[in-house]
């Protein structure tokens, strides 16, 4: 638990509080049994025709210009009146949201951290679920019938994803914002599910999408928002979102807990370079493009990808407000496109 | 052989090449008058403005500069900088297997090619730091020209920062505290080649070929021979590599190979 923050096991009145702000993905099936609706502060920023404000009011309130665009929308989001209360990460995620949490909490907004520990000490993040479950009224078994529920869902998802890679029907900005919505299904599980059904439906009938060059999109979200709209001009379509499809837990297990530890994000960068990999050889990768965050801890991530994910040819895209690409990020796109489409030209195949 | 023209956009001139009897003929025009010269009333850029193209027809114009939606050249197809570049450099050094270092005015580039590929390349991100515009902007403010600034290797002053706008406030102090202008040039050369230095570690080669504007550096690649283990070598023509690249690729596949023009230059090591 973070020193000095207010953690009272019932904050507030379920009554009237039905939005809980989520700064990423949490255990939201605790949020969901308790009648209350998750909703993620990063989702409710980037899609608000008015994103760019949130950052201005943020930067108006003091935070530096230099610092992370999601953590400004994410303020931006909570002082907009648009959640009830947060569950925020402390742990797992980075120190950025720690303080973030601080200074919202400061403002009068019921929160609660909720920490990952980084060595997936099962009883550690058992407790920290157990906290969760009395903040807001229920019990670990609600949260497991949830997860049963929130799975049904899920499914679909996977099978998004399954469409995106093999069958090559879903493009991957659609991959994108499904599989992304995972971290809060929308708020409501009944018509997120509908319309992850409908849209399996229609993307079952269509015909394979033309684009040659397959690419694994790695890193935090975009806040970039044409930036795979882009990428399909090229002859190029994403094929792997690394932590969107992280956020849908595609790793089963009947206990909860463990559950959250398999989970990929919030831990050591080793086992999301393993999960990387295995998704690299099983979707015929071509090429991996790396997206970091202006002033994120996860910039230096990037030594990490570039040492350890083998001869793949990498890109690194940076991010920082949410507008259009910019002519640089385009000419390194297009740059590395390029070489790609010429190295199989010339050799079969890129990395060889 | 094709009527073929190259061209390069960059930030500060647009640099053409084209071949004649099997040399490489050059010529640049200030970008800005360029576009405010060559826009056409139906959209796009026409070349054929420009007194010297008036006359002419060309069997293949290829482009290139930044990035492709920049680049709307009537009549032009368009390829990457880092292709044309790799492609420029292919040609002037005969070389198939080398890291090539571009030092533009806004930006610097490492391309990694290998059997005559582009395998890899980084590029500095949205920041002019340690770029051609930075040591021109020191030479303006110390009253001297670039050339000038570009003589100087001995006894560098201790700069640490090489943003182009803040870089500036640096130089001002080093001046009141009474440092010779000579070592503040030093100073400047050095700077950008330490900055450079770490993009060639990234590519680590036995041969290095600095191009761009900045590459007529003596001071600079003096520098950059001495903090790494490969030779540096800079071609004939420095700053129209890239629009040589883009006229060699409008070239047939069979030319692409060829090399023609006075051998590269290796960098002497300072003292």
């Amino acid at each position: 638990m973070t020193a000095g923050l207010r953690t009272e096991s019932r904050p507030f009145n379920r009554v009237g509080m039905k939005r809980i702000g989520i700064t990423t993905t949490v255990p939201s099936e605790f949020i969901f049994a308790a009648g209350l609706a998750p909703v993620d502060l990063n989702n409710i920023f980037v899609t608000d025709i008015n994103s760019s404000g949130f950052i201005e009011l943020a930067e108006t309130e003091g935070l530096p210009r230099a610092s992370c665009g999601w953590i400004k929308g994410m303020y931006g989001a909570a002082r907009a009146g648009m959640v009830d209360a947060i569950v925020a990460v402390s742990d797992g995620d980075c120190s950025h949201t720690r303080t973030l949490l601080e200074i919202i909490q400061s403002e009068g907004m019921p929160l609660i951290p909720f920490a990952y520990p980084y060595d997936r000490d099962h009883s550690l993040l058992r407790k920290q679920m157990e906290k969760l479950a009395a903040w807001v009224g229920v019990s670990m078994e609600d949260a497991e019938k949830w997860m049963n529920r929130l799975d049904s869902i899920r499914s679909k998802l996977w099978e998004i994803d399954r469409l995106t890679w093999e069958e090559n029907r879903v493009t991957g900005f659609e991959n994108h914002l499904l599989l992304v919505n995972g971290s809060d299904m929308e708020g409501d599980p009944d018509r997120f599910e509908e319309k992850c059904g409908r849209f399996l439906e229609e993307a079952r009938q269509r015909p394979a999408l033309p684009q040659q060059l397959r690419l694994a999109f790695i890193g935090v979200p975009p806040i970039i928002g044409d930036l795979y709209e882009f990428i399909e001009t090229l002859n190029a379509r994403v094929v792997f979102n690394e932590v969107q499809r992280q956020f849908t837990l595609p790793f089963r297990s009947d206990d909860i807990v463990e559950r959250y530890l398999l989970y990929t994000y919030p831990y050591d960068v080793f086992s999301r370079i393993r999960d990387i990999k295995e998704e690299i050889a099983k979707r015929d990768i071509h090429g991996v493009i790396h997206y970091v965050q202006s002033f994120c801890h996860r910039q230096m991530e990037d030594v990490m990808f570039r040492k350890h994910l083998g001869n793949i040819p990498f890109l690194t895209v940076e991010g920082d407000a949410p507008q259009k690409l910019d002519a640089r990020t385009k000419l390194r796109l297009e740059s590395f496109c390029e070489m790609l489409s010429l190295k199989i030209s010339a050799l079969g195949r890129p990395g060889c | 052989m094709l009527n073929a023209l190259g061209i390069d956009v960059g930030s500060r001139y647009v640099k053409f090449a084209r071949f004649e009897d099997g040399r490489a003929v050059m010529d640049k025009v200030d970008t800005v008058m360029f576009y405010r010269r060559c826009r056409a009333v139906s959209g796009g850029v026409d070349i054929r403005r420009l007194e010297q193209f008036a006359q002419s027809s060309f069997g293949r114009i290829v482009a290139t500069g930044y990035g492709r939606h920049n680049v709307r050249i009537q009549g032009a197809e368009v390829i990457s900088e880092i292709r044309a570049h790799a492609e420029g450099a292919r040609y002037q050094t005969g070389l198939l297997d080398f890291t090539l270092i571009d030092l533009g005015g806004q930006d610097t580039k490492a391309i990694r090619v290998r059997d005559g590929l582009v395998d890899d390349f980084l590029m500095n991100d949205k920041c002019a730091a340690g770029s051609g515009r930075y040591l021109e902007n020191i030479a303006r403010m110390l009253g001297i020209t670039v050339e000038e600034l570009a003589g100087y290797c001995h006894n560098p002053a201790k700069l640490s920062v090489t943003c182009a706008i803040f870089g500036e406030s640096e130089v001002i102090g080093k001046l009141a505290e009474g440092v010779e202008i000579e070592s503040i040039c030093a100073g400047a050369n050095l700077s950008v080649a330490s900055r450079v230095s770490a993009l060639m570690k990234r590519f680590v080669s036995s041969t290095y070929v600095v191009t761009g504007g900045v590459a007529r550096n003596g001071a600079v690649t003096k520098f950059l021979a001495e903090r790494c283990e490969g030779r540096v070598l800079v071609p004939e023509h420095p700053a129209f590599n890239g629009a040589i690249g883009a006229a060699i690729t409008a070239q047939t596949q069979e030319t692409v190979f060829h090399t023609v023009g006075e051998p590269a230059k290796e960098a002497d090591r300072a003292p």
